[in-house]
């Protein structure tokens, strides 16, 4: 029987394949734009760009600003520059991947156009909920508003068929997840030295696995691939950690959907609860920046949270979670090999060795991923320049560019979003359970850890 | 699309335009909201972002942790 999955159509490429060529290719051209307009003046001193390189592509995608009242304050930056082009460009490049993929792996490119215009729309919509300062400044991130809007649609207001034949929410996802790989630099795991590699490298692991063996045999959650995304998003740094390691052990969409649901919810609770709790015990600035680096799941709820504490405790805890960040490819590819050798293998038919096993289900965009983080990582450290231009590149262009693929597949999936799939695991409760004994784990290891290194172990004798 | 189909999005439209276009605006006039949303905006930080690289400013080792921390001890290679 011919296979016509979205994967493999008619003699076009794998959609890992193509999704791989697609993401560093973007990468590629990222380093290069932002290289030849390099500034000519101190292009190596960080005080002078301080968030890298200033790069040309930064003109040619943005994303709505936030607004109080009026939505169309958000096509206005803080200056009052008008942004509706870079914003409308954003949408543009999301209609260029999607185009670009079809055409590479022999789908319909007429029909993927209009379908990829719908999404880009919506993603736009979705961005500007999510830019509201009340949702904004309570961290409530976009993927939870494009997935409402994708479910409002597909479920209340019934999709359309030429919509429906060209989502291609796996591939975008895909895509970004590969441009997300040149942010993801092993550099960072050293900037807080021994206390830090500590910190995320025994911590994070040991409640990631103990959890997910939890969920699988204690809770006996049927879905396994649940228990991995719900167990990497609290453990490692929430909704990218649920995008990365999902799509490293193939998750259904609504169990990532419930896993950022869940994660986004405990992520508010733990911003707004954690400064006063860690005011409360009297933690030392460093311990207690280092516990909400090391515990709450969204990297912009960690920032607010430690700056709720101080200066000091802000600075730590955005360090510790940068650090955290830079775990998700190792984590990914763990994930995946994983997933490969031993799951699937176990679960289903047994054709050949191990390795030639793993290696026929590995996801191949995971090495796309891999090798964007290693080529950065590797551009970073090599000298002061390089780690600016690589700055310069990831904050003025991927980060953005990524941010529009995974908010448009994520209204890919919640199109497609079916709760009755989930309805069994929900009613039993046993996800939030899991979530909530993970998260319990994670901040009782989290603070003995931050306490050890931060405040006992590494603390110099005499402080200034 | 169907008239039903309209109609049903155009509810959907109207919800959403009610919640963002009247509810939040004036949750963020309670006096606990507007305090935090003032706090965030004042001292530059984006709650919502994703990955460090979507802070306002990139985070970087403080230079008063190592007056405070040990990073490398001297048995470390």
């Amino acid at each position: 029987m011919a296979d016509d999955s979205p994967s493999r159509r008619r003699c076009g490429l794998h959609e890992d394949v193509v999704a791989t060529v697609i993401g560093l290719a973007i990468v590629a051209l990222a380093l290069v734009v932002t290289w030849s307009a390099r500034p000519a003046d101190s292009p190596g001193i960080r005080e002078k760009w301080p968030k890298g390189w200033p790069t040309p592509l930064s003109q040619t995608i943005d994303k709505p600003q936030t607004w109080s009242d009026s939505p169309l304050t958000a096509f206005r930056d803080k200056k009052g520059n008008p942004l509706a082009v870079p914003i409308v460009l954003g949408g543009a490049w999301v209609v260029a991947v999607a185009v670009a993929g079809a055409a590479l792996s022999g789908r319909s490119v007429a029909l993927m156009l209009r379908g990829a215009i719908a999404l880009a729309l919506l993603a736009g919509t979705a961005y500007l909920l999510a830019a509201q300062k009340v949702i904004h400044f309570y961290n409530l991130e976009y993927p939870l508003w494009a997935l409402m809007i994708g479910i409002l649609v597909g479920n209340v207001v019934g999709m359309p068929a030429w919509l429906e034949k060209s989502l291609a929410g796996e591939f975008l996802i895909k895509t970004g997840l590969v441009v997300f790989g040149a942010e993801v630099l092993f550099s960072r795991l050293l900037e807080l030295g021994l206390p830090g590699l500590l910190t995320s490298w025994v911590v994070t692991p040991i409640v990631l696995v103990t959890t997910y063996w939890c969920g699988v045999h204690l809770l006996k959650i049927p879905s396994k691939s649940l228990c991995m995304v719900i167990s990497a998003d609290m453990s490692v740094c929430g909704v990218s950690a649920a995008i990365a390691t999902g799509a490293a052990c193939r998750a259904k969409k609504e169990e990532l959907s419930l896993a950022i649901g869940l994660s986004l919810f405990f992520t508010v609770i733990m911003m707004v609860a954690m400064p006063p709790l860690i005011g409360w015990m009297g933690l030392d600035p460093i311990v207690g920046g280092a516990w909400i680096g090391g515990t709450i799941d969204a990297t912009g709820a960690v920032v607010a949270a430690g700056e709720s504490l101080g200066k000091e405790a802000g600075e730590v805890a955005a360090t510790v979670k940068m650090i955290q960040n830079s775990m998700i490819g190792i984590i990914a590819f763990a994930v995946a090999v994983y997933w490969a050798g031993w799951v699937e293998r176990a679960d289903g038919p047994r054709e050949g060795g191990l390795l030639a096993e793993a290696w026929r289900r590995f996801p191949r965009f995971i090495l796309g991923f891999v090798a964007a983080s290693i080529a950065c990582s590797w551009l970073f450290s090599s000298s002061p320049e390089g780690a600016l231009w690589v700055d310069g590149t990831t904050t003025g262009f991927t980060s953005r560019l990524r941010g529009w693929l995974f908010c448009a597949g994520f209204i890919c999936m919640g199109l497609q979003t079916n709760f009755r799939e989930l309805a069994p695991s929900l009613a039993s409760g046993r996800p939030l359970v899991l979530y909530i004994g993970g998260q319990l784990l994670n901040l009782v290891l989290s603070l003995a850890m931050a306490s050890l290194t931060f405040g006992w172990l590494f603390r110099k004798a005499v402080e200034p | 699309m169907t008239t039903f189909a309209l109609v049903r999005l155009a509810l959907v439209a109207a919800a959403i335009g009610i919640v963002w276009g009247v509810a939040l605006p004036a949750v963020q006039r309670m006096a606990v909201v507007e305090r935090h949303v003032a706090a965030m905006e004042l001292r530059g930080v984006n709650p919502a972002a994703m990955v460090y690289t979507e802070l306002d400013r990139l985070p970087v080792r403080p230079g008063w942790v190592e007056d405070r921390v040990i990073l490398w001890p001297y048995f470390w290679p």
